[in-house]
């Protein structure tokens, strides 16, 4: 059966408000994504267009964008895993070419949340959880993670400190990442002398609400050599699921469907997470980014900090991690973010990653999570 | 009052933005949780034939698919393991602080509940909560020829005990 590969990948500005209609910011992403391939959009042969519906005024975007872009009569269907839509696109569209049902998918990830108050979208946010049982005590993402930080600071002694020391990395590489929301370099003291949202997490802790979308074109073998220098190979792909209840976890020291993804996704390529080059993260919180390198096997349960304090996760060190400021800077348009992160990776293992390029980087990683852990997908490529 | 933007929600019952669940025995076929709850007893089912007892109730035994199930008391007091202080960006609907808890029951059972009537730096981890049951706004229900009927319905939270 033939390879599958990333042929494009785009990425609109994320920004607090992008001043333009859905179909118009998609576009952004689809041009980028399109920009240095021998082909047009008459060759891709379906869409699949990725968001979280609850943000939406737009009821089945997914016909609507493709009309947009010009794909119609082509086929085009809505997938959704909150935070992590996109990079569940990217499954299904490696799976429709593996398939043989296409040869040239485009994966179409989109988020529009300045349309509402920050109130309203975090009631919204919430009604991702179980909305019988957990969303009418008002609990959303920022608590559920902020539970998993005590969590790990009451097993292994991580301290605020810690987490500070994930922003000062990011916001050191946001700034230099023209895409980016949040642009400005931080100290540790600004982090943790910032507002307290939910304890332990502050104002710097958390990432903000954006705007944005991400365009990922995916080919066959064949049709992939045939319309880029730059093929990037789809070599590992893991999925997994937790509880949507967080009653549920077995416990909140880690998040078991990053775990078991990553499990699936090194036993596909062959590697092991010291194989890996670069990676990019699911940092919506600082915490979230600490659990990633735990999750992922880049340190042992218990020792995250450890690489934070060695900085092993700079451009420079053993594992770089969201070398493009990851969520934090970037901001987090839900269904627009793992187009992103695969962007990022994409373009490092081309050697395009001219803000902060990791040397010869060959395997590439990216950990994509919906909600409070209750969607895992972790994506391995390859050059 | 006419809503701004979009007058025609004057009166009407916009479903699909209520804060809490549809506890009707209409919508749902758990509503005894509910009535047991209104009499302060916090409950869920056990399944007669193999004896699992699932929280969140259920209709049909997740185990072994027997719909013989029968109602049974969990307790009403538990532990606090994991808590947060949500202090800003509280939804819509809620206040600040927002106190959200990872509880132990006991007996094998942990659920997440939201901590009531407590202040900021007023929880401690190891605490002592007990159920606390309060009133919701009702949910309206269609009935026939359009007449609109409302059905109380009372939610639960957690409370530190004093």
């Amino acid at each position: 059966m033939e390879d599958v590969a990333i042929v494009g990948a785009g990425q609109s500005v994320f920004a607090r408000s992008c001043g333009e209609s859905i179909r118009e910011l998609c576009f952004e992403a689809y041009k980028e994504a399109l920009e240095g391939l021998d082909i047009t959009g008459n060759d891709i042969d379906a869409s699949v267009v990725c968001s979280a519906p609850e943000y939406d005024k737009q009821r089945s975007p997914s016909g609507l964008i493709s009309e947009y872009l010009e794909l119609t009569p082509k086929p085009t269907f809505y997938v959704e895993t909150v935070c992590s839509s996109s990079s569940t696109g990217l499954r299904v569209a490696w799976s429709l070419i593996k398939a043989g049902l296409h040869k040239t998918v485009a994966v179409i990830g989109f988020q529009k949340m300045s349309e509402l108050s920050s109130r309203d979208a975090a009631e919204r946010m919430g009604r991702g959880g179980d909305i019988i049982w957990e969303s009418p005590f008002g609990i959303t993402m920022p608590a559920g993670y902020a539970m998993y930080a005590r969590a790990h600071m009451a097993r292994y002694g991580t301290t605020e400190e810690h987490l500070a020391k994930v922003r000062v990395k990011n916001s050191h590489y946001g700034v230099a990442n023209p895409k980016a929301n949040y642009r400005k370099e931080l100290s540790l003291e600004d982090i943790l002398n910032s507002e307290m949202i939910t304890s332990p997490l502050k104002k710097f802790d958390c990432c903000a609400n954006a705007d944005g979308s991400s365009c990922i074109i995916l080919a066959g073998g064949d049709v992939a050599k045939s319309i880029t220098k730059k093929p990037i190979w789809v070599v590992g792909l893991g999925a997994a699921t937790d509880t949507m209840s967080m009653a549920g976890r077995k416990s909140l020291t880690g998040l078991q469907c990053a775990q078991e993804a990553a499990k699936q996704a090194y036993e596909m390529a062959g590697v092991k997470p010291q194989d890996i080059d670069v990676a990019e993260v699911h940092d919506c919180f600082t915490v979230s980014e600490l659990l990633a390198y735990e999750d992922l096997g880049f340190a042992k349960p218990g020792e995250g900090a450890g690489l934070l304090e060695d900085k092993e996760t700079y451009v420079e060190g053993k594992i770089p991690v969201n070398v493009d400021g990851g969520l934090l800077s970037k901001g987090h348009p839900i269904g627009a973010t793992g187009g992103s992160q695969i962007r990022t990776i994409v373009r490092q293992l081309r050697g395009e990653a001219t803000e902060a390029q990791v040397k010869d980087a060959e395997i590439g990683l990216v950990h994509n999570i919906g909600g409070v852990g209750q969607y895992g997908n972790v994506t391995i490529l390859r050059r | 009052m006419p809503v701004p933007g979009v007058p025609i929600l004057e009166g009407l019952y916009p479903s699909t933005l209520d804060l809490y669940p549809f506890e009707a025995k209409e919508f749902n076929r758990i509503h005894q949780f509910y009535e047991n709850l209104r009499q302060k007893r916090f409950t869920t089912t056990k399944c007669k034939k193999c004896g699992n007892v699932p929280f969140p109730p259920r209709v049909v035994c997740p185990q072994c698919n027997s719909e013989d199930l029968e109602w049974v008391d969990l307790p009403t007091q538990g532990k606090v393991l994991r808590f947060t202080e949500e202090v800003a960006g509280v939804p819509l609907g809620f206040e600040s602080p927002l106190i959200h808890a990872l509880i132990d029951l006991g007996v094998g059972r942990k659920l997440i509940s939201r901590v009531i009537n407590c202040k900021e730096g007023q929880l401690k981890e190891g605490d002592t909560v007990k159920l606390a049951v309060y009133d919701v706004p009702p949910m309206i229900i269609e009935k026939r020829g359009g007449v609109m009927e409302e059905a109380p319905r009372v939610f639960f939270a957690f409370e530190p005990v004093k």
